[in-house]
């Protein structure tokens, strides 16, 4: 689904990302672990080109989103992106939130983008939160609806970047459940988190990164269960 | 002193024989015509400035731009406003062969003029907003223009609105230089009805007292309107 082939990443003269390849296949589940700094946002937002890469490919529907002459534009369209601040538009409600971008690029008629808004904040929960706007909400209910969002536009594939991290503990549990009820049905994700319960549930494949590069990956039993790289021993030891 | 004496004469040609209708219906007419047009045009003008200045400066084009709208704030902000009309009015439009009124004249200068400084005040109100609104539109597959159109430009004029509204009071205290190009406002109409009699003493009098009120009156305004966008702020 999303090739990488040689991806560096650099800000100035820091290298964050050292040459990664790695392939993330339809319906998979993966998700990005490591330490703070070793670049799993920067990696993350990468993959549709939130941040250039500085050189290498990104391949994505038989295109090169790392070209610049690539319609990127189009291309995000089928990637969805949840932050870890939510970043609902606050001059919009929850439904305009949700159907601004469908109907905006003609993906959808205004009814249409309503109707099916209005099914997926059924689906979270929040049909009562529509019509009101995003700073009324709970954390918790703000990245429910941002996760709306980014589902309402069809996306093939989506990306969150430690969506549970900016929530008071009580509600970390309304989203994660909303991320595994998109898991089981199936949605290709990629995950930065450090909620390693949830890894371990719902991952297909666990990536470790470490100063810019994966430093092992493997499924969730044997990453947690046998780690091999030291790093990896060390980073689990601190936060199991 | 003959207070009384010039009184009497005020009294005679502002009231009994109607010298007032003139200063509501043309003078104030004009006055706030050229202060209102005059900031929307600065507001939209300004806004694509200040938009340009927050434009990623990767590529060529938005560096050529940025250097043009510097120049632009630079020559407004640099010259006294009342240079820019006599330049305006007498040596740009004769250059031009285009005849506009001075009334046109006037509304077309103080946007212009108000342009530079709301591009200033836009591009604070701009940064003022938080990146992650534009980070979530572009994730959307929403372009740069549209984002900024529909999520970052509408809660940046909410964020500045109060500093707008005392933009619009300097606009209208800065119309009073307008009769330089011999546009009829609030000011000019005043001057007539001492013109009348060559006895301007009451006349100035009562039109401080009247921009005073009137600027009194729109500060009420832009206040009520701060309270109300800030009780909005608290409920959601
Ligand atoms: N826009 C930027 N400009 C300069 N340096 C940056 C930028 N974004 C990230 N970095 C640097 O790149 C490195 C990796 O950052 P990144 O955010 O990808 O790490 P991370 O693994 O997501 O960390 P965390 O767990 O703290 O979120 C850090 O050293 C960071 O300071
Ligand atoms: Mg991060």
């Amino acid at each position: 689904m999303i090739e990488v082939i040689d991806l560096c990443k650099s800000f100035g003269n820091l290298q964050v990302l050292n040459n990664i390849t790695e392939t993330i296949h339809e319906g998979e589940k993966v998700v990005v672990i490591g330490p703070s700094g070793s670049g799993k946002s920067t990696f993350l937002r990468c993959l549709n080109c939130m941040e250039d890469p500085t050189s290498g490919s990104i391949i994505f529907e038989g295109e090169d989103l790392a070209d610049m002459k690539v319609d990127i534009n189009k291309h995000r369209q089928n990637i969805g992106m949840v932050f870890q601040q939510f970043n609902l538009f606050n001059n919009k409600t929850v439904l305009e939130n949700i159907t601004l971008a469908p109907v905006h690029l003609k993906k959808m008629t205004p009814e249409e983008a309503k109707e099916k808004g209005m099914e997926l904040l059924r689906r979270v929960g929040l049909e009562d939160k529509a019509d009101v706007y995003p700073s009324t909400l709970s954390g918790g209910q703000k990245q429910r609806a941002a996760i709306v969002r980014a589902l309402a536009m069809n996306p093939k594939v989506i990306l969150f970047d430690e969506p549970t991290s900016a929530l008071d503990p009580e509600m970390v549990g309304e989203v994660l459940d909303v991320m595994k009820q998109l898991a089981a049905e199936g949605m290709t994700m990629v995950v930065v988190t450090h909620e390693m319960g949830f890894a371990r549930e719902v991952a297909d494949r666990i990536l470790f990164m470490d100063g810019g590069q994966i430093a092992e990956q493997g499924t969730p039993e044997e990453v947690f269960g046998n780690p091999q790289h030291p790093r990896t021993k060390e980073f689990l030891s601190k936060v199991l | 002193m003959d207070f009384a004496g010039k009184f009497k004469v005020f009294w005679e040609l502002f009231i009994e024989r109607g010298g007032w209708e003139r200063v509501l219906k043309v003078g104030l007419v004009n006055t706030l015509l050229i202060a209102v047009l005059g900031l929307l045009i600065g507001i939209v003008l300004g806004t694509l400035i200040a938009a340009v200045k927050v434009m990623p400066k990767y590529k060529l084009l938005p560096r050529i731009l940025d250097k043009i709208c510097t120049v632009y704030v630079g020559f407004f902000r640099g010259t006294p406003l009342v240079v820019q009309l006599l330049i305006t009015y007498y040596v740009l439009w004769p250059l031009m062969g285009v005849t506009i009124t001075s009334l046109n004249t006037s509304i077309i200068v103080f946007g212009l003029n108000s342009a530079a400084y709301v591009s200033e005040i836009m591009r604070g109100g701009l940064l003022s907003v938080d990146g992650g609104q534009m980070e979530a539109g572009r994730a959307l597959g929403l372009s740069y223009g549209t984002t900024m159109l529909k999520i970052v430009i509408p809660q940046a004029i909410k964020n500045i609105l109060p500093t707008l509204g005392n933009e619009f009071i300097a606009l209208i205290k800065d119309t009073s230089v307008v009769s330089f190009i011999a546009a009829i406002d609030l000011t000019k109409t005043f001057t007539e009805i001492g013109n009348v009699r060559y006895e301007y003493f009451m006349p100035y009098l009562a039109m401080a007292v009247f921009y005073i009120i009137l600027v009194f009156l729109i500060s009420c305004g832009v206040k009520a309107m701060e309270r109300s966008l800030r009780k909005s702020d608290r409920s959601h």
